[in-house]
């Protein structure tokens, strides 16, 4: 027992190891770092850093985080980070749902090909699929060039803003949702959607009462998935999005690289992670309370 | 059965300690001993990334066979602070940093003592150059070609381009919509733009401190011009600042602005290359004029093929490297001009290679995209 035990660490060990040398050691220097902790592994970074705090107590200062909290533009980033999150899970969540139902109600070759497309994304980089939706809603791309066409020559340019960003990440997003939401429907068993019919249920009712409450612990996987990708994503808001305020990605590498405050950049780290905390926790609670049901956890 | 599990962990466990001891402290691998492989390490844009691949290391492993060129990328120079950081760590424990020659803006890393110091007896080309581009990296760092930022301005629209800062200022705020500048966190001819309208209002002794250290409390000194260049965001294309050097001449290819400051050497490729319309004209501007400098090449102090890099260095001081990066990018040569062929002398017309104004320094440059990012754009 006790050697079956030590086999199983032992086989479990190189993901761990692998992690803890790779994530959590920096992830650990990385917040001595911004409680001003210079030394040690940090000593390379705060040689070349500006504008750095040093820790003046033995626990560490809370300088960098008063400066980065006393900055209107962190805040306006963080709100724009937050917004963005917030829409970009529920649009991910009706869309990928409406895709998902339709295929799993009316299975024709239309619903397929409305999902196959719903999961192209997959397959374009995302800094080229940037790119495109950037042109295509430029002031002389397809959308403005038909608005055009159509006699509105105002129409509202999508590019550089916060709502082109959105829909750059629903579009990453999008598949993983379909993905994950139709095998979630298509597992539900044609038999209790039958029974909820032969009472008489309205295919509203089936939805309502059978499809959505079987398919909870998918959808909050896709929502946990789609929060956290949006909250640490660099990509889509550094092309599509305006100078400032923008997202959280563009203004941490901004203020790691240009700006030369790493530790600043870590703070703003720190916050994301936090958030994405936030956002694991239902994760995790949906996750155990759907093994506690089926009676898994020990 | 129990001893073929134990065998099977062992083996997952194995390879993937050797792994994470591999990327803790390999050694650095040396080339064959006949001959050295020198790792470049180019920061820039696609044109000297060109510049690089294209001319200069088929060029150098033509001319000295014994040595071969390896490249390192870093598109705008995103890796610079990381590189910088990497560098600092290698002289300190004097180990190989991984770059044998850095072309890039390091001149921290010269004044900081984390280079070679070059001179005749090391460099011997640099006979030719002209000592003053020495002083700001304290003699660290070969200069080997230079570029300042000039006015591009459709001559189709712009009929009668300004001439002074003033006019230019004027003209914008006339013009809504017609001009653009990149952020200049991402690309150097945007700094630039930003640097000369904020020197409007510094004073010429600060001015000078910016440019050669670091004093974060002649910060104050911007106020006044980050306020013009507020005043100005109504008027830019789109209210929106492109990211880098290249999306500006994008636009103005496209015909989406008229008018944008530019890199003198990528404007003048691209116009040769057609990527620019020929209606396109350059010019530079006075009261301040638009900066300019020296590209530097930095040989680590630790380099572990310090011989190749100043072997390659050198040899890119002679005339016909000179003439060829003249050819290739439009970079202002570091020699005397008249030491090139005439055709290449005949190709800075409209710019000028000898009124470079020198940009801030490193560490002023860098609260300046700071201060910049949190008061202009929005």
């Amino acid at each position: 027992m006790q050697s079956a035990k030590i086999r199983a660490a032992l086989l479990a060990s190189p993901p761990i190891i692998l992690i803890a040398l790779f994530v959590g050691l920096p992830v650990v220097s990385a917040v001595l770092y911004t409680f001003g902790h210079t030394g040690g592994m940090n000593s390379v970074v705060a040689q070349i850093a500006q504008h750095q705090y040093v820790a003046d107590h033995w626990w560490g200062t809370v300088g960098a985080y008063r400066n980065v909290f006393a900055t209107g533009s962190f805040w306006h980033s963080l709100l724009d980070t937050v917004l963005v999150t917030v829409c970009a899970t529920a649009l991910v969540l009706v869309l990928g749902g409406g895709v998902a139902l339709y295929l799993r109600l009316s299975g024709g070759w239309l619903s397929k090909v409305v999902s196959l497309l719903a999961v192209v994304p997959l397959f374009i980089p995302v800094v080229i699929a940037s790119y495109a939706i950037l042109v295509f809603y430029a002031p002389d791309g397809f959308v403005g060039s038909v608005c055009q066409l159509l006699g509105w020559p105002d129409a509202p340019v999508l590019s550089y803003t916060m709502v082109g960003v959105t829909i750059g990440q629903v579009w990453v997003n999008l598949p993983l949702g379909v993905l994950l939401l139709s095998s979630a429907f298509t597992s539900v068993p044609d038999v209790l959607i039958d029974a909820a019919r032969d009472a008489g249920a309205p295919m509203t009712r089936v939805i309502r009462s059978v499809l959505l409450p079987m398919s909870a612990l998918p959808a909050v996987i896709v929502a946990t998935f789609t929060a956290i990708s949006v909250l640490g994503s660099f990509t889509v808001p550094f092309l599509i999005g305006p100078s400032a305020p923008n997202m959280l990605g563009p203004e941490m590498a901004n203020t790691f690289g240009p700006f030369n405050q790493p530790q600043q950049a870590e703070v703003m780290a720190v916050v994301v992670f936090l958030l994405a905390v936030g956002a694991g926790v239902y994760y995790v609670r949906a996750n155990f309370r759907a093994s506690k049901r089926s009676g898994a956890s020990r | 059965m129990t001893f073929r599990n134990g065998a099977l962990a062992a083996l997952v466990v194995l390879p993937t300690v050797c792994l994470a001891l591999a990327g803790c402290g390999g050694a650095p691998t040396t080339g064959n001993s006949g001959g050295q492989t020198v790792t470049v390490y180019v920061s820039g844009d696609t044109n000297v990334k060109d510049l690089w691949q294209k001319t200069l290391i088929p060029g150098f492993q033509q001319a000295q066979p014994q040595y071969s060129v390896k490249m390192a990328f870093s598109e705008h120079g995103v890796n610079d602070v990381t590189t910088l950081a990497k560098l600092g760590a290698a002289v300190k424990t004097n180990s190989d940093p991984g770059e044998d020659l850095i072309d890039g803006d390091f001149t921290q890393a010269a004044t900081s003592g984390w280079t070679e110091k070059v001179s005749t007896a090391n460099v011997a080309n640099l006979k030719n150059v002209d000592p003053k581009l020495l002083l700001p990296v304290e003699g660290g760092s070969v200069p080997y070609r230079a570029s300042a930022v000039v006015l591009a301005y459709d001559s189709k629209t712009v009929a009668d381009p300004p001439t002074t800062l003033d006019a230019l200022l004027a003209w914008i705020k006339a013009n809504p919509g017609k001009f653009t500048y990149n952020s200049p966190a991402t690309g150097g001819s945007g700094l630039s733009f930003v640097t000369t309208v904020l020197d409007k209002y510094v004073p010429a002794t600060d001015r000078d401190k910016m440019v050669s250290g670091y004093d974060p409390a002649l910060n104050g000194d911007w106020d006044q011009g980050l306020r013009t260049l507020k005043d100005l965001g109504p008027s830019i294309y789109q209210h929106v600042y492109p990211n880098g050097n290249q999306n500006v001449l994008n636009l103005l290819a496209k015909g989406q602005v008229s008018i944008a400051p530019v890199w003198s050497d990528q404007a003048l490729s691209s116009l040769a290359s057609g990527l620019l319309p020929p209606t396109v004209k350059l010019a530079q501007i006075s009261d301040p004029s638009f900066t300019g400098g020296p590209a530097y090449l930095t040989i680590p102090k630790t380099a572990t093929h310090k011989a190749g890099a100043l072997a390659l260095a050198n040899w890119v001081l002679e005339p016909a490297q000179q003439a060829a990066v003249a050819k290739a990018m439009s970079g202002f040569p570091v020699i005397p001009i008249s030491q090139l062929p005439a055709d290449v002398q005949g190709h800075f017309a409209g710019t000028d290679p000898n009124t470079l104004r020198p940009p801030y320094s490193d560490q002023t440059g860098a609260d300046l995209n700071r201060l910049w990012q949190q008061n202009v754009p929005g």
